[in-house]
């Protein structure tokens, strides 16, 4: 038969319609597998735990070059009451890792019924996550991936991404390094978990692999011997002494300094510049920093604006706010002495002033220009090298920071402002030498727990399960109704 | 208003459709006459641009179906064979739908409904649901939702199958109302439909078309005159045949008091002979009608297969 | 596009007159109560992981029995005539009737809104994880509808329709108990096709390029699929 003009036509028109199906089907393949070799990822979540943080991708991505990375996750211990919420937030952690990092195989193990391959790794307790690269290997255990919080009905808290951090910076440096804190003049303690203390900032380090330790001068010391800073300090930290140094210890202090051990040095207002940070030209403004310009939620206090310094740099991109409560002036002597070079880190505004307790309106104090002295932008933190010419340093030069508050480093506050934590490790990171590590570093979140009672428990169950029914009859008997009517 | 060239339609190797081809004039009622399976349905399904023809031309106002089938929709009303009723729906309900989906606006939409309930006489049954109405109140919604567009070309498909006689009254009568303002095109399979309704039909058999024309020109062209009816009983129908004026005989079953119908060829004035003949011969006669072909016998014959 | 909304208002008032749309809801909303409590006791965490990630399971059962009837009924009480004689194009009307039973799930999801209330009550529930697990399934019910939709265009029986909806995304699912099944390499070539792995980052607030695109294909393909089933069926 002869294919007719209508036949042609309804040949054209009908494969024309499967032709354009086609197409569009195998468009919209082609466009997903482009989303799936491209893909970005957003974490839309309050806490920010989904995807990796930026410093833990840091870390991968330093990693990667090297042999491969063989994490072997072993299973919760069955039975227990956190036991399926563990694992989920483990395996989350290490899908995301999967997804991150190319070279990185992941594989999830039973402990009950893969017992051979516990055996072989030398692994003989639930949860243990087993970190491997080459011949190095990082094992760890439940207590490292997750923490409770006050006591054993304590809220659960996943630690598993810095400790995993602390693994992936271990594979990178064997050698872990100290950082010893002062104390005995009324410092915050390295292991304390008080508001003021520094238990946080101490976890915080461990995810570089650096362990903070107290450092009591006047005690820690042989006896018989002068009081020094040990031989494997690679920084100090002096936080808000709030007693006078004694003379001695300011000079194991500067020995410290002229040996090139960096020193990162917190004060609170009113506190005293050890002497040998005055002999650089360092001093401490008397009163805190109020900024006219506040911005919401932090109304009343100053936000600090970032200058161009490498520790500052990630703070500046993401625009992170660093929270410094009370922040007294840091100003560095004009001109520089010899030897000594500052960089501002972090400032007020232009609109900002010393406080010193004068006039208030509503409790929020305004700028008195006879007590407050003038309006200008304040340094808040500074970033010091020393060199030899300045003659607190024999050879070579010394990092210092210099922070005019030291509550944003304690317990409390570390956590609350989103740039803090990113500012103190990118501060260590480069007191330390190590600016290939510098990268956003933000807080743990605490798993959210429900708070409920056995007897409220009970109503939930009941309720949940007659919900479903009792809304469809609802609403199948309200369409009824409205049928009727008619 | 429509027309039909040389349509074919065909699933696989089985023709359903052989070179259908008629026109219908503006305003022209015409009914598509023929036996179920012949092909009524698949035409107009064709018309509507439901179905795609294999081949040939179809044009509704102008427009051909298969370049611009939306046009033609717009220009065609069509009540398929089982109303498109959605039993869930209320009258106001499916008609408002049928509105939308014609692209009225929300004002336009409550209008049309409210005029073309009017038109088929369901005013008053807005808010009864299309499930609890009766076959022909069904029907009627079917006519009204085929209607509602004021389409120049009404199409419908066996629009009384299936409805009780005072039913069948009522929609004919609908039709016939309608009939001033739109061109009807409807099939049937039921003489009496055609009879009643249509100064034209269309024969379709086997997919083809048999006939077409005005009923009394079709009668003409099959009907090769009357005939005679005769009831007898003791005589042989042979004798009959030899009366003049009768070109033949053919007899009946005889009952079972002896009287056998007839069935003779021959014109009306011959009947007084046949009385007398049958006098003659000796015989009774108990009934001798003239008879004319009804439609039906012209539609058998033009349907049965040649 | 009216067409589309004329269709999706006429679909809807149809669902709101029978009691299937009413059956499946009381179904979807007691396997939400029971993964809701479920999840609860289980972590006793304040959020919705649990049921977010299994009520998308059930939906690959409950939403094609939702649609089976939509094209397929249509086909059977002979309206799909009328559709397709109204200068109507075949894609607005697959695109109302895959809004309406989008629409419905919406509200049936809606409902399950409460159980993020009780979590507030006694928690504190991160939101923006709920959030993006609600689009998660959002976008499960929105592929599913689509399926569900181009199986009811392949016969004119519901049950048939509805059967062979759950048969098309069956594999889909399936697809994460692949590597106990097939040999690895082939495995992780289909792993990307896999239902499972697409939710995961909605139930922990990720918004993922691929997790999106993967639904958008899904969902868009079936439309296509079943707009061209309703064309097609001219020429045959």
């Amino acid at each position: 038969m002869a294919v007719n003009p209508t036949g042609r036509r309804r040949l054209l028109a009908g494969a024309d319609a499967t032709l354009r199906s086609v197409l569009v089907v195998a468009s919209l393949v082609f466009a997903a597998g482009l989303a799936t070799r491209f893909r970005a990822r957003v974490d839309l979540g309050f806490d920010q735990t989904s995807v990796l943080q930026p410093d833990t991708h840091h870390k991968l991505a330093q990693l990667a070059g090297g042999p491969p990375v063989r994490i072997t996750a072993f299973t919760s211990q069955p039975g227990r009451p956190d036991a399926a919420l563990k694992d989920q937030r483990l395996r989350d952690l290490l899908d995301e890792v999967e997804l991150a990092a190319d070279d990185v195989e992941v594989r999830w193990v039973d402990y009950d019924r893969e017992r051979l391959t516990a055996e072989q790794l030398g692994v003989t307790a639930y949860g243990v996550v087993v970190v491997q690269r080459g011949e190095q290997r990082v094992d760890l255990h439940d207590r490292a991936l997750f923490q409770r919080e006050g006591g054993p009905e304590g809220a659960l808290r996943f630690t598993g991404e810095p400790a995993l951090a602390r693994a992936l910076a271990q594979l990178l440096t064997d050698r872990r390094r100290m950082v010893y804190t002062l104390v005995g003049h009324g410092e915050p303690a390295a292991d304390s978990p008080a508001p003021d203390g520094l238990a946080e900032l101490a976890r915080l380090l461990s995810t570089d692999h650096i362990e903070l330790r107290s450092l009591d001068l006047a005690r820690d010391r042989t006896p018989g011997e002068a009081p020094q800073i040990p031989a494997d300090a690679d920084a100090v930290l002096v936080i808000a002494p709030t007693a006078t140094i004694p003379s001695t210890e300011d000079d194991v202090l500067a020995a410290a300094v002229a040996r090139g051990v960096p020193f990162l040095v917190a004060l609170d207002t009113g506190t005293g510049v050890p002497s040998w940070l005055q002999r650089a030209g360092i001093r401490l403004g008397d009163g805190w920093i109020m900024d006219a310009v506040r911005v919401f939620p932090y109304v009343d206090r100053p936000i600090p604006r970032t200058r161009t310094h490498p520790i500052t740099a990630d703070l500046a991109r993401q625009a992170l706010v660093t929270v410094l409560p009370r922040v007294a002036p840091v100003m560095a002597a004009v001109p520089a002495q010899d030897g000594v070079m500052t960089s501002t880190l972090l400032s007020s505004g232009d609109e900002a002033w010393t406080e010193r307790g004068g006039a208030a309106v509503d409790g929020v104090p305004v700028h008195d220009p006879e007590l407050d002295g003038p309006i200008g932008p304040l340094a808040m933190a500074l970033a010091v090298e020393l060199g030899p010419a300045s003659g607190l340093v024999t050879r070579g030069d010394t990092r210092v920071v210099v922070l005019g508050d030291a509550d944003g480093l304690r317990n409390a506050t570390l956590a609350e402002g989103p740039g803090n934590p990113t500012f103190v490790m990118n501060a260590m990171r480069w007191l330390l030498r190590d600016e290939a590590a510098l990268s956003v570093v933000r807080p743990p979140a605490a798993a959210r727990r429900l708070a409920l009672t056995r007897a409220q428990l009970d109503t939930l169950r009941a309720g949940a399960l007659a919900y479903g029914p009792l809304v469809a009859l609802l609403a199948a008997w309200v369409a009824r109704l409205g049928r009727r009517e008619r | 208003m429509v027309e039909v060239r040389a349509l074919c339609k065909s699933w696989g190797p089985r023709p359903a459709l052989r070179d259908v081809g008629f026109a219908i004039g503006s305003g022209e009622i015409v009914g598509i006459l023929g036996p179920n399976g012949a092909g009524k349905t698949t035409t107009m399904r064709i018309l509507t641009g439901y179905l795609a023809a294999t081949s040939g031309e179809v044009r509704v106002a102008g427009h051909d179906v298969l370049d611009d089938p939306d046009a033609v929709k717009r220009h065609v009303g069509y009540l398929p064979e089982t109303p498109p009723l959605y039993p869930e729906l209320t009258v106001g309900q499916s008609l408002r739908f049928v509105a939308e989906l014609r692209g009225y606006d929300r004002r336009a939409r409550v209008l049309a409904a409210g005029t073309a309930m009017e038109r088929v006489g369901l005013g008053g049954w807005e808010d009864r649901r299309v499930g609890t109405l009766s076959k022909g109140y069904r029907q009627r919604v079917g006519i009204a939702q085929a209607i509602l567009h004021a389409p120049p070309v009404l199409i419908l498909d066996e629009p009384t199958s299936g409805l009780d006689p005072a039913q069948v009254g009522e929609i004919r009568a609908l039709i016939r109302a309608l009939a001033g303002s739109h061109t009807v095109l409807l099939s049937t399979h039921v003489l009496a439909e055609v009879e009643a309704m249509c100064p034209r039909a269309v024969v379709l058999a086997a997919g083809r078309v048999r006939a077409d024309g005005p009923l009394d020109a079709l009668r003409a062209a099959t009907g090769d005159g009357g005939w005679v009816e005769a009831e007898v009983r003791g005589v042989a129908p042979r004798v009959l045949g030899e009366v003049p004026g009768v070109a033949w005989v053919e007899p009946g079953e005889a009952d079972a008091d002896g009287w056998i119908p007839l069935r003779m060829k021959a014109a009306d004035p011959a009947r007084p002979s046949i009385a007398a003949a049958v006098q003659v011969a000796g015989g009774q006669l108990r009934a001798l009608r003239w008879c004319l072909p009804s439609l039906q016998d012209t539609f058998l014959s033009l349907t049965r297969d040649p | 596009m009216s067409a589309a909304w004329a269709v999706w208002r006429k679909e809807l008032a149809i669902y709101a007159a029978t009691p299937l749309a009413y059956v499946l809801a009381a179904v979807t909303l007691s396997l939400a109560g029971l993964f809701f409590w479920l999840g609860v006791a289980l972590t006793g965490e304040a959020s919705l992981r649990v049921m977010l990630s299994d009520l998308a399971v059930a939906q690959l059962f409950i939403v094609p029995m939702l649609t089976m009837r939509s094209v397929a009924e249509e086909r059977r009480q002979g309206t799909l005539e009328l559709l397709l004689t109204c200068p109507v194009s075949p894609g607005a009307i697959v695109v109302g009737k895959w809004l309406a039973a989008l629409t419905l799930c919406g509200i049936v999801l809606a409902a399950t809104g409460v159980f993020p209330v009780v979590l507030a009550m006694y928690g504190d529930p991160d939101w923006g994880v709920i959030a993006t697990s609600y689009l998660g399934l959002g976008c499960v019910s929105a592929a599913f509808c689509a399926a569900g939709l181009f199986a009811s265009t392949l016969t004119d029986d519901h049950v048939a329709a509805g059967l062979l909806g759950i048969v098309m995304l069956l594999p889909l699912w399936l697809l994460a108990g692949a590597e106990r099944v097939l040999p690895r390499a082939w495995a992780e070539r289909l792993a990307p096709l896999g239902l499972v792995g697409h939710l995961q980052s909605f139930g922990h607030g990720i918004l993922d390029t691929a997790d999106l695109a993967y639904f958008a294909a899904l969902g868009c393909g079936f439309l296509v699929l079943a707009t061209h089933r309703l064309e097609g069926r001219r020429w045959r």
